[in-house]
């Protein structure tokens, strides 16, 4: 019976994914002369105020049911459920927006731009998820977020990834939620709204490269689970740090853990940490590890500095993302494409009455603003491998198998597997 | 069925299904690229139906014809959307299959085994962790460091409309004259009998030997409006462009010296420091010389009074829209500033290696500017530029192949700009009055051609050159005369269905243009040889080694040759069937630039400086 709802979620997951695949791109209007009319675009209504606020409850509710099941219920079936309902509500019928992992854009643009207001609903969106995963871990990651549920139901066949690739790749999310940071201070686009890979599937459509990519990463998750969750998701580095403090997580065994070593390879996500070696953890190997720790430890300003002057290098390239700077650089450089007529921006920008001085300077000031920005990523950067560096030599002592509070989404796979409710 | 017998299946099934899902994808990316490739909007047929269509825009037939046809690639473009979306769903179909089909053996075959025992030794799987984690910290961080050498900062580059005007007369001032010596028989006298030797109009834009100051008010002042468009005659009395009026290496100059001696000040008038390194050649217009240079530092033009060596001003090339940030790479043979600049009485022009053109008034100021992109070009860009009837031409011919272009010499605006079927080359356009058409006569491999200056239109090509091309070509009597390194030296009638007339390989030159004159056709190897042919027919005349580098063109000037060496020593000849030499004084420096001719006196630039050489 469980074997066939999974096959059931999965027919149905693949259909969706599959039925907007022949997504079609505008084949410009046939010109009419029998006095036909075109109708105006038109643009819809925004959702009513109402039913933002019901997004919001809905989170709650599904964030306060998925800690339910996780902490009380310990119920691995009940979160399937509820992924399957996030991904019909918040991925298919709200079209994966609004999102809490977007919602970093949103709050870093009212934090760096006086002129724009951001709503009570985005605010809730971003710290609500970040709030549980305080208390309960990644509730969100779970079973309310839709990117996390496609690619959650499209795990068929995990392999485990050595631990040095995990944790080498742990460092891109770092970048991306830094660039995605850096561009919504300088008002230069949401990359991470731009860059959603699932968000074309949801929506049925959307450029084919963008989809094709989706698509791509759910063939990669059917053995590398939540490949975007695990490698890419910038909304997943603060979770991940609220999550370690979390006071009461997901445990894989509801009582003392028995070391029956069952749960060892349940995890798709290699999120279990196994107990301590003791023929590892020798008093020699503790002293060894410490003296290395201070080293990388002294070593973090080090690569604060030169992360940050390193990435500072880049600011030119990285400011030519920014509408202005790339039309005024594109100006400068080809003078004469301001006679180009099918060149709607430049047109646009003839039209508005702004000076090519005008543009220039607004242009040399966020180039500025990028070359600060850079500094400021660059060192975060910096910091950030330092850090990871630092905790490659960090013995920690551990009995039972328990879960990485960092990146484990608490999905109850791991719960399935220990025998010990069942048991005792 | 038993537990085995389902396994069998679910492979079966799913090696079957991924069979088919890989078909259909692949079906699916043909059929995607062929979309691609053939845009149905963008058909050829339409287009030129369309185009009919606009000279003729009652025509019922043609306009049911079109809406026809395009009902036509919509149904084309509608039925390949259709082939996608079935595609799709049969890829849809095999995908589930597929998956359900790779579950159902997976977890089939799952079974509740042993805890494995081992896995990753700790501490060997902790040390690749932090020194991937290293590795991948520093590409991060180089790949950040090293986009900031392939990223030029355009704003840096830009140049305030509001300030050019501010910024180009408050630049006047700042020139330093640097005049090194200044031969004490120089008088007033001088621009009288010059003019007279010459037979310059002195009326002309700016011919009186005044101050400096006063020259340049008289310039303005009396400078016609609207222009006036110089012919050939008022050229001959110039030496405004590389070898001379209209490039051809004819002097029109009379009682030009011959003695001279640069090192001993020996009949040197004046001698100046050249500011900036550059190949180019002075050019002349009335009593004031310009020459460029450039390093990687900046791009400069200066201009000089002839008559005292006065640097009367010297202005960068800089702050041009589209001019790259980072120089681009050249030998130390070529320079930024190979080619010689051109001027015609109102404006100075001036080229250079970057691509940007620019140009001065005769008072400094800068008229325009403008960037013709970065010439892809592995020595250094070196054609030099032409003038003519309010058009600057721009032989352009890069790595990325032959292109030549007019320029309004007014607004720097594109009059014409041509493609060109030939590959990179070095040489210079040169003017023939062929026929009464002025053409603009090329070299470059594999084609001597001549195109129609006021269209850009070509009116005869030979494709007969091959390699590096480096020298111009000549004209005299109705003939081109082209040659290169390794190639061959050809004679061409230059008219509709041109052809060879004659050819020769028994001396070809490298960098030195020929020169032809009353007949004969001279000729300058690198390696020292210096020949005279019968134009006619390409016999040789005679010959001379003089067995050092010659990389400068001969000119003919009063009656003789003068060809400098790289060594600085001008070897003077008779311009006729005996080549007897004359005299071969030096300068005391290197040279590898052209004279300049005019008013009984000789102008060349040496390696460190300008001379003015006269009795």
């Amino acid at each position: 019976m469980k074997r066939q709802q999974q096959l059931l979620i999965l027919l149905f997951g693949f259909l969706l994914m599959f039925s907007m695949a022949g997504a079609q791109q505008r084949f410009p209007k046939p010109e009419f002369e029998s006095g036909y009319m075109q109708p105006d675009t038109t643009t819809p209504e925004p959702r009513a105020a109402a039913m933002e606020f019901f997004d919001v409850l809905v989170l709650i509710g599904v964030m306060s049911l998925a800690t339910y099941l996780i902490i009380r219920k310990r119920s691995r079936r009940g979160i399937l459920w509820l992924t399957v309902f996030t991904l019909l509500y918040f991925g298919f019928y709200r079209n994966g927006c609004i999102c809490p992992i977007g919602s970093i854009q949103n709050v870093t643009m009212a934090i760096f731009d006086p002129g724009y207001k951001i709503s009570i609903t985005i605010l809730l969106f971003f710290l609500l998820p970040l709030i549980f995963a305080l208390f309960y871990g990644r509730a969100y990651c779970a079973a309310a977020c839709p990117l996390g549920a496609i690619q959650d139901l499209v795990v068929i066949k995990p392999v485990s990834v050595p631990s040095w690739v995990r944790k080498t790749l742990g460092f891109i999310p770092h970048v991306y939620i830094g660039l995605a940071v850096l561009f919504a201070a300088t008002g230069t686009d949401f990359i991470i709204c731009r860059y959603d890979p699932f968000v074309g599937i949801f929506r049925m459509d959307g450029p084919y490269l963008m989809i094709g990519l989706g698509i791509a990463l759910l063939l990669l998750g059917l053995f590398f689970a939540r490949p975007y969750c695990r490698v890419f998701c910038p909304y997943g580095v603060l979770l991940g740090w609220m999550s370690r403090f979390s006071r009461k997580h997901i445990t894989i065994t509801p009582s003392k853990c028995i070391n029956c070593k069952l749960c060892k390879d349940s995890c798709p996500f290699d999120a279990i940490e196994a107990p301590t070696d003791e023929k590892v953890r020798t008093e020699q190997a503790v002293r060894k590890n410490m003296r290395s720790y201070v080293i990388f430890g002294l070593l973090v300003p080090v690569w604060i500095v030169l992360g940050g002057f390193a990435v500072s290098q880049s600011h030119v390239l990285l400011s030519r993302a920014h509408p202005d700077v790339y039309l005024s650089e594109l100006l400068i450089a080809h003078p004469e494409l301001k006679s180009d007529t099918e060149n709607l921006d430049i047109q646009a920008f003839l039209e508005s009455g702004k000076s090519m001085d005008q543009l220039v300077e607004e242009a040399s000031v966020i180039r500025g603003e990028f070359r600060t920005g850079t500094w400021i990523l660059g060192g975060y950067l910096g910091l950030v491998l330092g850090i990871m560096l630092m905790n490659q030599f960090i013995l920690r002592k551990r009995d039972d198998y328990v879960p990485h509070k960092r990146d484990c989404f608490s999905c109850g796979r791991c719960m399935d597997y220990c025998p010990v409710d069942k048991t005792f | 069925m038993n537990q085995q017998e389902k396994i069998k299946l679910a492979k079966q099934v799913m090696q079957i299904a991924g069979i088919f899902t890989l078909v259909v994808a692949g079906l699916l990316v043909i059929n995607f690229i062929q979309l691609r490739k053939y845009e149905p909007l963008e058909s050829e047929t339409l287009n030129v139906l369309v185009e009919q269509l606009k000279n003729d825009p009652r025509n019922d037939a043609l306009k049911e014809e079109i809406r026809d046809f395009d009902l036509l690639v919509r149904k084309a473009y509608f039925t390949s959307e259709w082939q996608v979306r079935t595609g799709s769903i049969l890829l849809l179909i095999g995908g589930i299959l597929f998956a359900v089909s790779l579950k159902v053996y997976t977890d089939l075959q799952k079974m509740i085994g042993l805890p494995e025992a081992g896995g990753e030794h700790f501490f060997a799987a902790r040390n690749k962790a932090w020194r991937w984690l290293l590795i991948t910290g520093l590409i991060l961080f180089g790949m950040a460091f090293i986009a900031s050498y392939y990223s030029t900062n355009y704003l840096e580059n830009y140049f305030p409309e509001s300030d050019t005007e501010i910024a180009a007369s408050t630049e006047t001032g700042d020139v330093e004259i640097q005049v090194l010596e200044i031969r004490d028989s120089m008088d007033a006298d001088m621009q009288q009998s010059s003019d007279q030797s010459a037979g310059t109009d002195t009326s002309g834009a700016a011919g009186a030997a005044e101050e400096s100051e006063g020259t340049q008010q008289n310039t303005q002042a009396d400078a016609p409006e609207p222009e006036q468009v110089y012919g050939i005659e008022e050229f001959k009395k110039q030496h405004n462009t590389f070898r001379g009026p209209m490039g051809q290496g004819i002097s029109y100059h009379k009682n030009i010296p011959v003695e001279w001696n640069g090192a001993q000040g020996q009949n040197v008038i004046w001698k100046v420091a050249i500011s900036k390194k550059g190949y180019n050649s002075p050019v002349i217009w009335d009593d004031r010389i310009f020459v460029a240079g450039g390093d990687s530092e900046s791009r400069i033009v200066s201009c000089y009074d002839r008559l005292t060596g006065q640097l009367l001003w010297e202005k960068r090339a800089d702050n041009i829209p589209g001019s790259p940030a980072k120089m681009p790479n050249v030998t130390d043979d070529t320079g930024l500033s190979a080619p010689t600049m051109a001027v015609d009485g109102y404006r100075a022009y001036a080229i250079f290696a970057t691509g940007d053109v620019i140009a001065f008034d005769m008072e400094g100021n800068r008229v325009w500017a403008r960037n013709l992109g970065v010439p892809q070009n592995h020595y250094g860009h070196s054609s030099s530029l032409m003038v003519w009837d309010q058009k600057l031409i721009v032989q352009y011919d890069t790595g990325k192949g032959g292109r030549m272009l007019a320029l309004d010499t007014k607004s720097g605006d594109t009059e014409w700009d041509i493609t060109r079927d030939n590959h990179i080359s070095w040489a210079s356009p040169i003017l023939i009055d062929h026929k009464g058409q002025i053409q603009v006569v090329t070299n470059s491999d594999p084609n001597v051609a001549g195109y129609d200056i006021q269209t850009g239109e070509e009116i005869w090509k030979v494709a007969v050159m091959m390699g590096e091309v480096g020298p111009s070509c000549a004209y005299s009597n109705g003939l081109v005369f082209a040659n290169n390194e390794y190639a061959s030296l050809v004679a061409i009638n230059p008219e509709q269905g041109a052809s060879v007339q004659w050819e020769n390989y028994d001396y070809l030159s490298e960098a030195a243009s020929p020169v032809a004159h009353e007949g004969l056709l001279y000729l300058a190897t690198s390696y020292g040889v210096f020949v005279c042919y019968d134009a006619k027919t390409g016999e040789q005349v005679w010959e001379k080694d003089f067995g050092v580098t010659l990389y400068s063109s001969p000119m003919i000037a009063d009656g003789k040759v003068y060809l400098m060496d790289n060594a600085g020593v001008m070897h003077i000849m008779k311009a006729d069937r005996s080549g007897t030499i004359v005299s071969e004084p030096g300068l005391g420096e290197a040279s590898y630039a052209i004279p300049a001719f005019a008013d009984g006196r000789i102008y060349i630039r040496g390696e460190e400086s300008l001379y003015c050489i006269g009795k």
